[in-house]
């Protein structure tokens, strides 16, 4: 048996915290710098036809490597005034709505859904709740699971809660290697188990958020990687990694055929989680 | 205190429906504070003679009061044990897990079993809040997904009493899956041309809400029940807003349209009877 001193501990903590931070770090890519370095005649259409229009949501068709896709994208913002106007990239049930609208839409015009996810959970508010935002998620995750054209799913820097799971359903999950992914941020984490989301390094360190959890348990399929300090110092780099990673996913998955994707699909979220880390 | 790196093994163990022990004595109703006997209130359906306050069921003991008198089988499944992130929140979750199966009696927060209600077999999925506040993590959401899959196999309508606080934080990521493993086993549900109706009981929020609870085809909720996504302290914390009069309640949902009916704890077995006559005319054929 080994003793950790207290001091370890909180070196651990604080570690696993700055991790987190790294992924938050205001300097990463949004996801309209992502749309803009990868794709071409991105075209934003927006709208839930139910309510409103969510900024923090963002989707459209546009063309990647000379084939069209459809675009899913939690968009943060990138300077005081944006990160108000998009809600610090979390949505409400009219962002999650919209999303439904262009997975069908893409559906019908045959085209692959990519989504990026950076959202650090869905928004926790009255209107939000007034208006279903667990009906919300708990339908787009259904359409996306039912989806006939290949859907494939990056996170590129922070993907909390249920929020991040909508956009995360996909036959491919990809993520830049500094990113986070877990079941709440860990603010959220340590209120819900200590009352108190000051211990929020505590938590982060007990939730292993890096997306390397989540690979070795299979919720993530490849890490995009990212030359040290981050994707931040060296975007055009990653964003290049990126592209041919989603152009060789997207090749793999034409091949596969619907029928089979979609089995693929199911067959791997019915045995989600299960598998143990080493 | 570290534990071995290797303490990750799987382990199944087997799964058995305990009936609970009816408490002798006398109890207090949590809505009014009334006094009353423990055994009057459990004939009662733990509903408050004085001012109706739903009180919490245990998983069991709910498929009992839903099922017809003997008719109850436990579904026969294997929880494996996980603990994908060796997580210690001041208490490692194997102990954490294992105090949860002695206060409860339960093996998990989820429990299946098939029954009849009224005439009608069906498989009745039913949640334990009082096994870490209802949590999902993956043993339950496998079990739930067993209990979909039998229904699949078996040409049955699918009943799940939800109440939960959401996802298992002390499961991570593997926790988040199972939001999607329950959402694929709703949609095989859903694909078989079979229904799906949902009880939501206080409380019920997170990840529960935000996918199986909210896919049935039909929604109840008992009088009262706090339902949604975010709970109401972590909104006005976060958004410091004023929460108007009965937030998140099932009355307030049921008038922001977000669920079918408000139905007493009495009413639940006719009204799910009548639905179940209703929707439950595919069962016994293959679809087309
Ligand atoms: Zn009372």
């Amino acid at each position: 048996m080994t003793a950790v001193s207290s001091r370890d501990l909180t070196e651990a903590e604080d570690a696993a915290f700055a991790a987190v931070e790294l992924a938050r770090h205001p300097q990463r890519p949004r996801a309209l710098d992502v749309i803009e370095h990868l794709f071409d005649d991105w075209t934003e259409l927006r709208g839930d036809r139910l309510y409103g229009d969510d900024p923090a949501m963002l989707g459209g068709p546009a063309l990647l490597d000379g084939r069209w896709v459809m675009v899913l994208a939690q968009e943060k913002g990138s300077d005081a005034m944006s990160r108000a106007l998009r809600n610090f990239g979390m949505p409400h049930p009219e962002g999650y709505r919209k999303a439904q609208r262009l997975m069908r839409q893409a559906e019908r015009f045959q085209l692959p859904v990519l989504c990026l996810v950076d959202t650090p959970a869905a928004h926790a508010g009255v209107g939000a709740e007034e208006r279903g935002q667990a009906w919300a998620i708990a339908e787009t995750l259904l359409v996306a699971l039912r989806l006939r054209v290949p859907v494939i799913s990056t996170i590129l820097s922070e993907g909390g809660s249920g929020g991040a799971l909508a956009l995360a359903l996909a036959d491919r999950v990809l993520a830049l290697e500094n990113a986070v992914y877990t079941v709440a941020p860990p603010e959220t984490c340590a209120a819900i188990l200590w009352r108190d989301s000051g211990q929020r390094a505590r938590a982060a360190l007990a939730l292993r958020p890096g997306v390397a959890t989540a690979l070795a348990l299979g919720l993530v399929d490849e890490l995009i990687p990212e030359p040290s300090p981050g994707v931040h110092a060296h975007p055009t780099l990653v964003m290049a990694a990126l592209r041919g990673a989603l152009v060789r996913h997207l090749d793999q998955l034409d091949a596969l055929g619907a029928e089979p994707r979609m089995s693929l699909r199911r067959s791997r979220y019915r045995s989600a989680g299960d598998p143990v880390l080493n | 205190m570290v534990r071995a790196a290797t303490g990750t093994a799987d382990r199944a163990r087997p799964y058995p429906l305990i009936r609970p022990i009816l408490r002798p004595g006398l109890g207090s109703c949590e809505g009014c504070g009334a006094r009353h006997l423990q055994e009057r209130f459990e004939r009662a359906l733990q509903v408050c003679p004085a001012c109706g306050h739903h009180g919490r069921v245990p998983a069991p003991v709910r498929i009992e009061q839903l099922a017809d008198p003997g008719t109850v089988a436990p579904i026969a499944a294997m929880v494996p044990e996980r603990d994908p992130l060796r997580f210690d929140d001041g208490m490692a979750y194997p102990d954490r897990l294992r105090a949860a199966r002695e206060a409860t009696g339960q093996s998990e927060a989820m429990l299946t079993a098939r029954a009849s209600l009224g005439g009608t077999t069906v498989v009745i999925a039913s949640m334990e809040f009082d096994f870490l506040g209802g949590s999902l993590g993956s043993a339950a959401g496998a079990l739930f997904a067993a209990g979909c899959d039998l229904a699949v196999a078996e040409r049955r309508a699918l009943v799940a009493v939800c109440t939960s606080g959401g996802a298992r934080m002390q499961e991570g990521i593997a926790a988040l899956a199972q939001l999607a493993r329950c959402t694929a086993a709703v949609a095989a549900v859903a694909d078989a041309g079979l229904p799906y109706l949902a009880v939501l009981a206080d409380p019920c929020f997170g990840g529960v809400t935000a996918s199986f609870a909210a896919q049935a085809d039909v929604i109840l909720a008992e009088p009262g029940a706090r339902i949604g996504f975010a709970g109401g302290r972590v909104i006005e914390q976060a958004a410091r807003d004023q929460l108007p009069d009965g937030f998140q309640k099932a009355e307030f949902l049921l008038s922001h349209g977000m669920i079918d009916a408000v139905v007493s704890r009495t009413e639940l077995r006719p009204i799910l009877t009548t639905l179940l006559r209703a929707y439950g005319g595919r069962c016994a054929r293959v679809p087309a």
